[in-house]
């Protein structure tokens, strides 16, 4: 990959007694991207983590961080700083000194203590509670103040185990932007763990979806929304159709698979799959077109609406195709489409583009 | 609930208290009572009992003989409960089981015993009956409370307090001084108190390992000995306010510093 790679991970493997967390993990992190692990419980998101934390030992593989071999050090020997699920600040310290912990463990002295201080606590918009102590503070501070003290010593790598988790949803929102602009702001590289796909969506410059210890697909938001590689990537990430049905073959650089009778052309980002064999295709809700006449697009199918729910800014349809074995889809779309489709069947389209040929 | 049943469960709580109140009420009001005799009716009443604790040379003595029991004792089971403590929870290896066993045991063995057994072993190690056998009888006694104690506290330690510790650049032996320590000290307090009390308290280890020089209990049971009279009285009633004193202060103190933190 890149040269100029802060973190190469190569061939990561680790295991608990007899489960396998991680399984041949091989990846680089640029410097100044905003990279995140998305996926499941015991995906391997963590471990991957705490590995580059130095809270565990990886079984086999390598961890290079700014060229150095890091795999052995403990993690008070690595210029990387983490903000815990919890955020795990010291109850019997104020923010101020919790803050300079790290920093006069780097021992600095104590007016560069203060000048660092006082920056990342008006980075961070700190200034008014630096005499607080943690338990007098809310959950979004806390979590800002969780950063700061991590920020702080000015790490090379910045983890994030879950940070927003108890946050409530409202302040979630607002904290998801907070953290995307810092980390543009102070073009640090942020290694971000969460379940959260949405979240993953909102904040990442690059996602990558874990699964079972390996990796099942590396990319970024819109690759991995608009062209999963997988099955299981299509189905974590936002909503999806899914067609089943089988695979003729290619045409030009497109995958040509049989649904129910009808011919369907789509692309396929995790590789074509052998002719002949069952497949599963991703198309997103919203990618569908409603025509009246039948469509120019790649794939078109007569439908009839048998269902709509009403949801404020857009419109859920639910569509019965009958020359396609009554398989059904759904559908998003503006609310005035919505309301003027009525009974009479309609032609439905959707591009190549718009169609992944998942990997099972 | 039926009346019947709700006045004849107040009356068996009020018929305890009495049980166990009465007793010291009788102490303390024998101690004003202005008379050589205990007993009743008291006529009249004097200070004067009290007074004289402050002017005997020998209580005031054999208390400062007791408290400084009392300190030595309890700093050495603190230092090496805390450390047992440290060792024992949330780790996994071989014997643990065992240690924690032996660790606890001295709690349970009658106190007549272990001062026999204390007796016999300090003239086996050639220790001379004394300050040093008392505050050594008194240290292995109470360590098992300190070690309970500290282990409580320490296993609701969040892991992640120490691992943040690690990750902003302390080694092992500092985030323990920084981070594990000071949350341990609400319990370090609580078992010291409990500590200092039960040292204060014993008599049956003092008496058996003690020299010439007598501690405050041994001294009220020599009292005893030769007859009852309000002196004992007041100087028990002394006793008894200062560690009811020192025990809820430090009941209250440790519960608001838990609550703190």
């Amino acid at each position: 990959m890149t040269s100029d790679a802060l973190v190469r991970i190569q061939n990561v493997s680790k295991q608990f007694g007899d489960t396998v967390a991680l399984n041949d993990l091989t990846l680089d992190i640029a410097r100044g991207e905003f990279v995140t692990f998305l996926g499941p419980s015991g995906c391997g998101k963590s471990t991957t983590l705490r590995i580059l934390g130095g809270f565990e030992q990886p079984s086999s593989g390598r961890v290079i961080l700014d060229g150095k071999d890091v795999t052995r050090l403990p993690p008070e020997k690595r210029q990387v700083n983490m903000v815990f699920q919890d955020y795990a600040l010291f109850p019997h310290m104020t923010v101020k000194q919790n803050i300079a912990f790290g920093l006069e463990l780097k021992g600095m002295s104590k007016t560069e203590i203060r000048r660092r201080q006082d920056e990342i606590m008006s980075f961070l918009e700190l200034d008014a509670y630096g005499d607080r102590y943690p338990a007098q503070l809310s959950g979004g501070q806390r979590q800002r103040v969780a950063l700061a003290r991590a920020l702080a010593p000015d790490p090379a790598l910045l983890l994030l185990d879950e940070p927003l988790g108890a946050l409530d949803a409202k302040l979630r929102g607002q904290v998801q932007q907070e953290l995307k602009s810092i980390q543009r702001r102070t073009n640090k590289t942020f290694f971000f763990v969460t379940h959260d796909q949405e979240e993953a969506l909102t904040m990442s410059d690059r996602i990558v979806v874990m699964n079972k210890g390996k990796v099942e697909q590396d990319g970024t938001p819109e690759e991995l929304y608009f062209h999963p590689a997988s099955r299981f990537v299509a189905e974590f990430i936002g909503e999806t159709n899914l067609l089943t049905g089988e695979l003729r073959g290619t045409e030009g650089g497109a995958v040509v698979m049989d649904w129910f009778g009808q011919t369907l052309r789509g692309h396929a980002p995790g590789g074509v799959p052998q002719a002949g064999t069952p497949i599963t295709a991703s198309v997103r809700l919203e990618r569908l077109g409603f025509h009246i006449e039948r469509p120019a697009t790649a794939n078109a199918v007569q439908g009839r609406v048998v269902g709509k729910t009403f949801l404020g800014s857009r419109m859920a349809l639910d569509l019965l195709v009958e020359e396609a074995q009554g398989a059904t889809l759904k559908a998003y779309v503006d609310a005035d489409t919505g309301q003027s489709v009525g009974e009479a069947p309609v032609w439905i389209g959707w591009e190549e583009s718009s169609m992944a040929v998942l990997r099972d | 609930m039926t009346r019947g049943n709700r006045i004849l469960l107040s009356c068996t709580y009020w018929a305890f208290v009495a049980y166990v109140f009465v007793p010291l009420v009788l102490m303390v009001l024998m101690g004003f009572k202005d008379s050589k005799f205990i007993g009743f009716p008291i006529r009249s009443y004097t200070l004067e009992w009290y007074m004289g604790i402050f002017e005997n040379a020998e209580v005031i003595s054999a208390f400062a003989y007791s408290v400084a029991i009392a300190v030595l004792s309890t700093l050495i089971s603190v230092f090496v409960g805390t450390w047992i403590a440290v060792l024992l929870e949330g780790r996994k290896f071989w014997g643990r089981a065992a240690i924690f066993g032996l660790t606890v045991l001295p709690a349970l063995i009658p106190g007549i015993i272990s001062a026999i057994a204390f007796r016999i072993y300090a003239r086996y190690l050639g220790i001379e009956p004394g300050m040093g056998a008392i505050v050594w009888s008194h240290a292995v006694h109470n360590v098992p409370f300190v070690v309970l104690v500290v282990m409580a506290r320490l296993s609701t330690l969040p892991k992640s307090q120490i691992e943040a510790a690690r990750d902003l650049g302390a080694d092992p032996l500092i985030a323990f001084l920084r981070i594990t320590l000071p949350y341990l000290i609400p319990a370090i307090m609580g078992a010291s108190i409990f500590c200092l009390l039960l040292s204060f308290d014993d008599f049956v280890r003092s008496f058996f390992l003690g020299g010439y020089e007598p501690t405050l209990p041994v001294l009220i049971f020599a009292k005893l000995k030769s007859g009852m009279s309000p002196e004992i009285n007041a100087i028990a009633t002394a006793a008894l306010v200062l560690t009811a004193v020192v025990g809820v202060w430090a009941e209250r103190f440790t519960r608001r510093m838990n609550k703190e933190s």
